[in-house]
């Protein structure tokens, strides 16, 4: 098979997201490519919790949703029964002593089903979950009985995955972004789905030289991120949509001092609590417009795990260039899904510093109010005019000097244009793989909006919009900025991701797509 | 260094006979008296008529949002430990709207010395409740009454951790808030100095 699809539910608890991980490790160090995403409640036992994951010889942009395998750590989560590997697992963990080791013994079978080497995948095992010997030996009962019971359902010959063999989710990502752009001062409250960096770089911040904090409140993370901007540090913060709420305030008052802070938002579905642990684009119109007043913000959103990585350099060296907020706009399904991708610890260090008079260093005053050049308070008409002027310049500057957020992939010659912003890049380029019907824009920099947008999207027939989300956010902007109108906007908004084929069908694709003989192509305009 | 470097350019607006001409003073001549090299220090403001003080001295300044002069100054701490930290801020900003932050740094220990200007009332946005207002006195916005006990902020702040500083003095004797504020910027650790004063404005009813 060109790709498969592995799904492991159970109830939370039983070590699913970690036994995928497993798998995933596995088959990274096996060669293949893949991608992730699991669904689960917000609890921490119990409920329906499932893992999938998308293997294969060429790079998976987006995990499929019909499993090809699919597992059942206990009864009850059995879904439609479709592709259910019936492994008698009751019996097996009984003889180990646990269920915890339903998982192991499930990878073990899916490992043999798919023709992995035994060998390595036991190496893998072995380390992974410290010095329990139990796991290796249930990895083996599970390998044992699949060799018996099933049949091989191996993926096509192996390619080489080009060392991209770093796994991780897009908060890692990001959060290794911002250790290279220079970042030293981090600081969130936790909220799904974001919390992973807080925890990541917690983790490390010796080794990163990096000052992180779990302050009292979103409204103390935003504020100790501007002061310590103001003191010049690299300030970072990490949320979600309820807790960027909380920041809006601080938000304003960077914008008016010109204290640059990376605000890095993990969207799920709002509005209120929402559903935490789900995924959205709901918060774009809300990120460009977040803050009261009149000022200067950039918005950006990575698309992929490689790209959050970038990002997050990108971020903190742009909040630190022009002195202003930036927003970073990910979403549930970037935060928490898994890629392999290059090791990060190679990825080069590039560091702007902000010019902003920071203490020792001079006397100035960052006045909340508006101020004169050395900070001090006025209510004239010239210096207010010129207040406001001074600080939305800085878009103006962005525009002209940051002009490549944007990606088009495909043939300027296709008839269709796709168009989107973030994690929904993923799925596009599956629905269009080796179809030169379709190009695709992927809009990185969502404020301020790069005018050369407008004339690659006017410059193709038929312009789709893809969002994951009930009102077509990105539509809004670019019909208010380039009175751009789609013919097609196809939207999504009950918690889940688009997947693959559902995309196809919208687009009408037929599956498997017409191959074509030139590959889809990255291409820079 | 002497009193004139630390003034701006700008003549203070406080009314006449305001007491934060007191605390005004008292912080220059405790900055002096201690030798505070101002290339180590910071002071961030809260919003009220205490944090206009923002703009009538010279040094490096913050006049951060209403209620968090105290997020404002941990960052800056955290970020610059070497640097020399205060707080200044009234009751309504420091006990009221950011009351959870004043909490949360105690708790810490972090090194920052914070001045509350405590005249028990809104007094920028003229003469509205605050937390510090005894029960009972009527407002603008409680013309009935206020009907909640105030916070106390020395016994507050010692319940939360009792390794903190905090003192209470009142511009009644301005000399005592020099010697306080001074003590304060001597200690390490996190401080508290709530400085008692009347609104000449819109205090009457609480003489």
């Amino acid at each position: 098979m060109k790709r498969i699809t592995v799904k492991i539910a159970g109830p939370a608890g039983m070590g699913i997201k970690s036994a995928g991980l497993l798998l995933a490790k596995i088959v990274t160090e096996a060669g293949y490519y893949f991608a992730d995403y699991s669904e689960y409640p917000s609890l921490i036992r119990g409920g329906h919790n499932t893992y999938q994951i998308t293997i294969s010889s060429e790079e998976v942009y987006m995990v499929d949703r019909e499993a090809d395998l699919l597992v059942a750590l206990a009864p009850g989560h059995e879904e439609d029964g479709k592709n259910l590997l019936e492994i008698p697992l009751p019996t097996m963990t009984m003889q180990l002593g646990g269920q915890i080791y339903a998982n192991t013994i499930s990878i073990g079978a899916i490992c043999c089903i798919l023709g992995l080497s035994r060998e390595k995948a036991i190496k893998i095992v072995a380390g992974y979950y410290g010095d329990d010997p139990k796991n290796p030996e249930a990895f083996e009962i599970g390998w044992g009985w699949a060799s018996a019971n099933s049949n091989k359902t191996e993926i096509d010959k192996v390619k080489d995955n080009e060392d991209k063999e770093s796994i991780m989710d897009g908060n890692e990502a990001f959060g290794w972004g911002l250790v290279k752009g220079g970042c030293n001062f981090f600081a969130a409250y936790p909220m799904t789905p974001a919390t992973g960096m807080l925890h990541f770089l917690a983790k490390n911040q010796d080794r990163f030289k990096m000052t992180v904090v779990h302050p009292e409140d979103e409204i103390a993370v935003a504020n100790e991120a501007t002061g310590a901007s103001i003191a010049g540090a690299s300030a970072a913060v990490a949320t979600s949509g309820g807790g960027f709420a909380l920041m809006n305030e601080a938000v304003s008052f960077g914008g008016m001092i010109g204290a640059g802070v990376v605000y890095f938002v993990g969207q799920r579905p709002g509005p209120a609590t929402g559903m935490p642990t789900w995924t959205v684009q709901g918060d774009l119109l809300y990120a460009v417009f977040s803050g009261h007043g009149e000022f200067t913000k950039i918005v950006l959103a990575p698309g992929d795990t490689s790209e959050c990585l970038k990002t997050g350099r990108e971020a903190m060296n742009l909040a630190n260039k022009y002195d202003v907020p930036v927003i970073v706009l990910s979403d549930k399904l970037l935060c928490e899904g898994s890629k392999n991708i290059s090791d990060p610890e190679k990825e080069e260090t590039i560091i702007i510093k902000s010019k902003k008079i920071i203490p020792g260093k001079g006397i100035h005053l960052y006045n909340s109010y508006e101020h004169d050049e050395e900070g001090f308070s006025t209510e004239e008409a010239d210096a207010a005019k010129s207040g406001v002027e001074k600080r939305l310049k800085k878009a103006k500057e962005i525009l002209k000097y940051e002009d490549n957020f944007f990606k088009l992939y495909g043939q300027i010659s296709a008839s269709n244009l796709l168009v989107s912003w973030g994690s929904t890049k993923g799925v596009i380029l599956e629905a269009i793989r080796d179809n030169n019907d379709f190009a695709y824009l992927q809009i990185k920099m969502l404020w301020p909006l790069n005018n050369k947008i407008e004339k690659i999207i006017n410059s193709f027939k038929t312009k789709i919009l893809v969002e994951n989300n009930a009102t077509a956010q990105l539509g809004r902007l670019l019909k208010s900025e380039f009175k751009i109108e789609f013919d097609k906007t196809i939207l999504k908004y009950d918690g889940r991701p688009f997947f693959p084929n559902e995309l196809k069908e919208e687009l009408k694709i037929q599956n498997p797509s017409v191959l074509r003989t030139s590959p889809l192509e990255e291409r820079e305009t | 260094m002497n009193e004139v470097h630390l003034k701006s350019k700008i003549i203070p607006t406080w009314c006449p006979g305001c007491q934060d001409f007191v605390i005004y003073a008292s912080l220059q001549q405790a900055i002096i008296n201690q030798k505070i090299d101002l290339k180590d220090l910071v002071i961030v403001y809260d919003i009220g008529c205490i944090g206009n003080m923002a703009d009538f001295l010279k040094v490096f300044g913050v006049h951060s949002l209403h209620g968090r002069c105290v997020p404002i100054a941990v960052g800056i701490k955290l970020a610059r430990p070497e640097l020399k930290v205060v707080v200044v801020g009234g009751d309504g900003g420091v006990y009221g709207e950011g009351l959870s932050h004043l909490i949360a740094a105690a708790r810490l220990n972090l090194d920052i010395t914070v001045l509350v200007a405590n005249n028990q009332l809104y007094s920028l946005t003229t003469g509205q409740t605050s937390p510090t207002t005894p029960k009972g006195v009527k407002t603008k916005s409680t013309p009935n009454g206020v009907e909640s006990v105030p916070v106390e902020p020395e016994g507050l702040i010692r319940a939360v951790n009792d390794e903190a500083w905090v003192k209470h003095v009142s511009c009644q004797k301005p000399s005592e808030v020099t010697t306080a504020i001074e003590a304060a910027l001597k200690h390490h650790g996190f401080d508290l100095l709530d400085i008692d004063q009347l609104c000449v404005s819109f205090g009457k009813q609480l003489l």
